[in-house]
């Protein structure tokens, strides 16, 4: 059988795309994502009505509950820190020398005028804990060819409680997300991009975060550096911390 | 009754002057009646707007909840009680629940109070049945000064994005099937009306609420446990206290008037001592004591207000009357200054407010008759006879 | 023959002390009414106008279509170039401020977050000698405690905020919210005192600081909410504002950026054309009346004046003055009185509406329990009306009635007036 006919072969003989198929895409994609822990360094881009500005930080994550984030740059920003522990969040400002926690209605305030929320933030779950996953087909996306993902949350309190997700057939990144109200509406949107090889595993280094019924153009966030499975010293993840 | 008989017949002899001091002295009545009860009307009007759109007979609210942080309603809402629900189907409870949200109409992004109230209320005048349409999925109706805020007519749909209670994001298109005009802006501005099962399966809060609004003849006991009470005295304290600051303000106004006509009074006093020092001379030849006279000339003063009332009588009551009946026109006025206010000002004159008016015009016109007849007390009768005066 | 009127009415007391002081007085009455009138009903203007919307408000086009949601992302940039293009306009005084919405967070003694709540902020000019923002919130009456503030990191906090959270003058706090750019803002302040406004939606939780401190903390160098103007006077002219603000705005017809500056007058602002309206039109029903009821009391007046000297009518008409004579001298001593009494009497109720303008009349006790957002001190306001509104009453009545009581010198015979004099 020629070599064409064998993959024909193949095509015909691959079993029919399965919902356990789709969650095991999906565990691959958490694999992907999240690490023991990791330090990256990233800018976000921010267009407001009347300018845009850029943001640096330097954040160090350890599993999905413990992250620090210090801002770099710009100088009105820089020294700014933001701790989350265990599902609670603090920031630091300097020129106050004070430690604020934001709770409540805050988190759903946006973060320094961006698409995203401090509870974008905040919810550290992995994908595969809150949503069951069904594929429904394949597209391409640019040129890359994708799964395409529809997610279902299995928990009460996920923001989202659908998304569409689509999964780079090889790399098991996610090139595109969307997320959808209760009622189906479609409310976010995100492209990922810059897909690059680190430590051995697919990353996306760069996104374009969308509220869709917010004018605007939306956040870009760009990571500059990452690595994975770095030392980091525990009492990096304390309210201390902020203060130095 | 000899002196009450003269004093009328010299006050009448007097003739045009009479009237005129008379006239304005029952002008400065009718306008004191008209203004109070003016004021008392617009204050019965708003609390009745008041109870019948908003408060009815008062309100429990849950502890948690604090009408002017809208932050508190993340928290504030509670089951309803077995008893509570029994309540509401005597219809002498209506439930509300409320929700924060964010609207979102021609480009343009508001924040939203989503309210939710049952469709088969009776006791506030909201158009709930209006929800009982299955014509379109979520039928919601706002008031006038919303619709003109967001430009919105009956029949347009606009996008509504609110939060479950486990912070779930949800987004729909609600339908305005009613717009409603009331005089309360407080159920009007930044809010939007729903069905109450509606918004409880919206939000999955079911069978909750944030307040219970009470019947105005409501037999509830006061006490509902898991309930704070709050009685109309509470929730339309800051309105009288505006009407209060608005009497003690307005007082000043008829008080210079009556301040005009007491003049007015006063003048004619002093004139009639002047021109009758003979008359007051025999009056005390006759045997008449000094304060008998003063007596007689204050009454002479004091039956002033007596023949203002009476003019009042004739042209002010037909005319307060007429007030009462038709109202006062207000076009709009009221959205600016966020006031409840009626298109119409309705006056009320209530007993005591007018026996009030009486009493201080009587009192001040006798009191400022009196001060210049005190100096028939320094008259010698014999030079008062001959005309002469100290 | 002015002059030997003039005398006669100086000399006589009869004939002029006592129609002289009621028409003063009258007329003094009037004119006070007529500035409380305006004083009263302008009130609720002045309350607003001092809180919100100025006799004049810039800012940018964006800014007015959402002023509301207290958008300090679309305030006005450049506000010293516009102040310095506004300095030369008119006699108005010009007040940058922010209004802008976050949360403050009261410390513990660690210096972690004790409790917080979310609250509105102004930040307007405290500190400027001179400025008069400190009366425009009617601050030196509604401190409830400590002191109004002296330094930028001390702010005001209202009573009731400060009582939910158990704070007192001297305690600390930071806020917590937006740049303007979008960035996170945040500020230490150290209360000075405790304020009530009188409203309630604003006492449950607002602070007032410095416009310095606010420009800084919320990242607005050189940037604005709005620019409010207000007459130095005092006193709301829309003629004079529509003209401020067209030929503002006339500078931008060309510029189609959103941000660019917008002037617009009271009047323009939400929904205030209605309110000034019906304010107007039972201002002048009130005056009206007032006018009208004081005509009668000094037509009175003259007929009383009149009836006062029939008596010497009689001996002058013996001596063998002619009856339209005297009658003739008798109208011009009363518009001679009349005229007096009026410039007297308009004289003194100005200088007593300028007081109370000025100084205000503390309706104390009654107003005092009220928590209002209104002053217990209610102002008169002195118009360009008040200098003539008094000569209605004050000349013509007074004249009409002395000649339609001088009619009697016709009716009655020599014999009958000369017997009044004997009365």
């Amino acid at each position: 059988m020629s070599k064409i006919g064998l993959s024909m072969l193949a095509l015909l003989i691959v079993p029919p795309l399965s919902a356990q198929n789709a969650n095991e895409i999906l565990a691959r994609v958490d694999q992907n994502l999240s690490a023991t822990n990791r330090v990256m360094e990233s800018e976000m881009t921010i267009h407001g009505r009347r300018s845009s500005r850029t943001l640096t930080a330097k954040s160090y994550a350890e599993g999905t509950k413990k992250s620090f984030t210090e801002y770099l740059s710009p100088v009105a920003e820089k020294g700014t820190k933001m701790l989350k522990l265990e599902g609670r969040l603090w920031i630091y400002s300097p020129a106050t020398d004070r430690i604020i926690q934001i709770s409540g209605h805050l988190l759903r305030q946006s973060v320094m005028g961006s698409d995203l929320s401090y509870e974008d933030l905040m919810d550290d779950r992995k994908l595969s804990e809150i949503y069951r996953a069904e594929l429904m087909g394949e597209e391409q996306i640019g040129e890359r060819v994708a799964w395409v993902l529809e997610l279902t949350a299995v928990v009460a309190d996920a923001a989202y409680p659908k998304q569409k997700l689509w999964i780079d057939r090889e790399r098991f990144v996610p090139l595109k997300q969307e997320l959808y109200a209760k009622s189906g509406k479609q409310l976010k949107n995100v492209l990922f991009q810059d897909v690059k090889k680190i430590e051995g595993r697919w990353f996306p280094c760069a996104y374009v975060y969308k509220d869709l019924l917010k004018q605007g153009k939306g956040t870009e966030v760009k990571i500059n550096r990452i690595a994975f499975d770095q030392p980091i010293p525990d009492y990096l993840f304390t309210k201390a911390a902020l203060k130095q | 009754m000899l002196a009450v008989k003269l004093a009328f017949k010299n006050l009448i002899g007097a003739g045009l002057r009479t009237w005129l001091t008379a006239a304005v002295l029952s002008f400065a009545f009718v306008v004191t009646v008209f203004y109070n009860g003016l004021l008392d009307g617009w204050n019965l009007q708003a609390r009745n707007d008041t109870q019948a759109w908003e408060i009815g007979g008062g309100q429990f609210w849950h502890p948690q909840y604090d009408r002017f942080d809208p932050f508190s309603l993340q928290d504030a809402h509670a089951g309803l009680s077995l008893e509570v629900q029994r309540l509401v189907e005597q219809k002498k409870l209506a439930p509300l629940l409320i929700t924060q949200a964010t609207a979102y109409s021609g480009g343009r992004m508001i924040n939203v109070l989503l309210k939710g109230i049952d469709a088969d209320q009776r006791i506030l005048r909201l158009p709930t049945s209006c929800f009982k349409t299955d014509s379109v999925e979520i039928p919601a109706f706002i008031g006038r000064r919303m619709a003109a805020a967001m430009g919105l007519k009956p029949g347009d749909a606009l996008l509504v994005r609110w939060r479950d209670q486990h912070g779930v994001f949800d987004a729909r298109e609600v339908t305005i099937v009613q717009i409603f005009t009331a005089n309360v802006p407080s159920i009007d501005n930044g809010q939007i009306w729903l069905a109450l099962d509606r918004l409880q399966d919206m939000t999955g809060l079911h069978n909750q609420a944030t307040l219970l609004v009470a019947a105005t003849d409501h037999q509830t006991p006061i006490e509902l446990s898991g309930w704070i009470f709050r009685p109309p005295s509470f929730l339309l304290k800051e309105f009288e206290e505006i009407i209060r600051s608005k009497k003690v303000g307005s007082s000043i106004i008829y008080g210079l008037l009556l301040a005009i006509a007491l003049l007015a009074i006063f003048d004619t006093q002093v004139l009639s001592i002047f021109r009758r020092r003979r008359e007051i001379g025999t009056y005390m030849a006759m045997g008449m004591t000094r304060s008998q006279v003063i007596g007689l000339f204050t009454l002479e003063g004091g039956a002033h207000s007596i023949l203002a009332l009476l003019l009042a009588l004739v042209y002010g009551f037909p005319l307060l009357r007429w007030l009462a009946l038709h109202g006062i026109g207000l076009p709009e006025v009221a959205d600016a200054v966020g006031m409840t206010m009626g298109e119409k000002l309705i006056p009320v004159y209530s007993a005591g407010m007018v026996l009030f008016a009486v009493a201080l015009v009587v009192v001040s016109t006798t009191l400022v008759s009196y001060l210049p007849a005190r100096r028939i007390a320094g008259l010698k009768p014999t030079e008062a006879l001959r005309g002469k005066v100290q | 023959m002015i002059h030997f009127l003039l005398k006669g009415v100086l000399h006589d007391r009869h004939r002029s002390l006592l129609p002289l002081i009621v028409i003063t007085l009258g007329v003094a009455l009037t004119v006070l009414g007529h500035a409380w009138v305006n004083g009263v009903l302008g009130e609720s203007f002045v309350m607003s106008a001092h809180f919100s919307t100025g006799h004049l408000k810039a800012m940018t086009r964006a800014y007015a279509e959402e002023q509301d949601q207290m958008p300090i992302d679309l305030a006005l940039i450049g506000v010293k170039e516009i102040m310095d293009e506004l300095a030369g306009i008119g006699e108005v005084d010009w007040a940058p401020r922010i209004r802008f919405g976050g949360l403050i967070d009261f410390p513990d003694e660690s210096g972690s977050t004790r409790s917080q709540g979310p609250a509105t902020g102004f930040a307007v000019d405290l500190l400027t000698p001179g400025s008069k923002e400190i009366d425009r919130f009617n601050l030196t009456s509604s401190i409830l405690s400590g002191h109004i503030p002296t330094r930028e990191e001390e702010a005001l906090i209202t009573y009731d905020f400060a009582e939910k959270f158990h704070i007192q003058p001297g305690d600390r706090f930071t806020f917590f919210g937006s740049t303007m750019e979008g960035s996170m803002a945040f500020g230490n302040f150290i209360v000075a005192g405790t304020v009530r406004f009188g409203a309630e939606a604003l006492d449950h939780g607002a602070i007032l600081i410095d416009l310095t401190a606010g420009q800084r903390m919320l990242g607005m160098p050189d940037a604005a909410g709005e620019i409010l103007g207000f007459f130095n006077n005092n006193r709301y002219d829309q003629k004079e504002a529509q003209a401020i603000a067209d030929s503002f705005n006339a500078r931008r017809s060309g510029s189609t950026d959103e941000f660019a500056p917008l002037m617009v007058t009271m009047r323009d602002q939400e929904g205030m054309a209605q309110l000034f309206d019906y304010t107007h039109i039972i201002s002048a029903i009130l005056i009206t009346a007032f006018v009208l009821a004081m005509s009668v009391v000094l037509w009175n007046t003259g007929l009383i004046g009149g009836l006062r000297r029939y008596g010497e009518f009689g001996v002058r008409l013996a001596l063998g003055e002619e009856k339209s004579h005297i009658y003739r001298t008798l109208i011009y001593e009363a518009l001679l009185i009349g005229l007096i009494g009026s410039v007297i009497g308009t004289v003194v109720g100005l200088a007593l509406a300028l007081y109370l303008q000025v100084v205000g009349l503390d309706m104390g006790d009654a107003m005092r329990a009220s928590t209002m957002m209104m002053p217990s001190v209610i102002r008169t306001q002195v118009t360009a009306t008040d200098f003539w509104i008094g000569f209605i009453p004050g000349l013509f009545s007074m004249t009409l009635g002395n000649a339609l009581s001088g009619l009697g010198i016709y009716k009655r015979s020599t014999a009958h007036l000369f017997k009044e004099l004997e009365a």
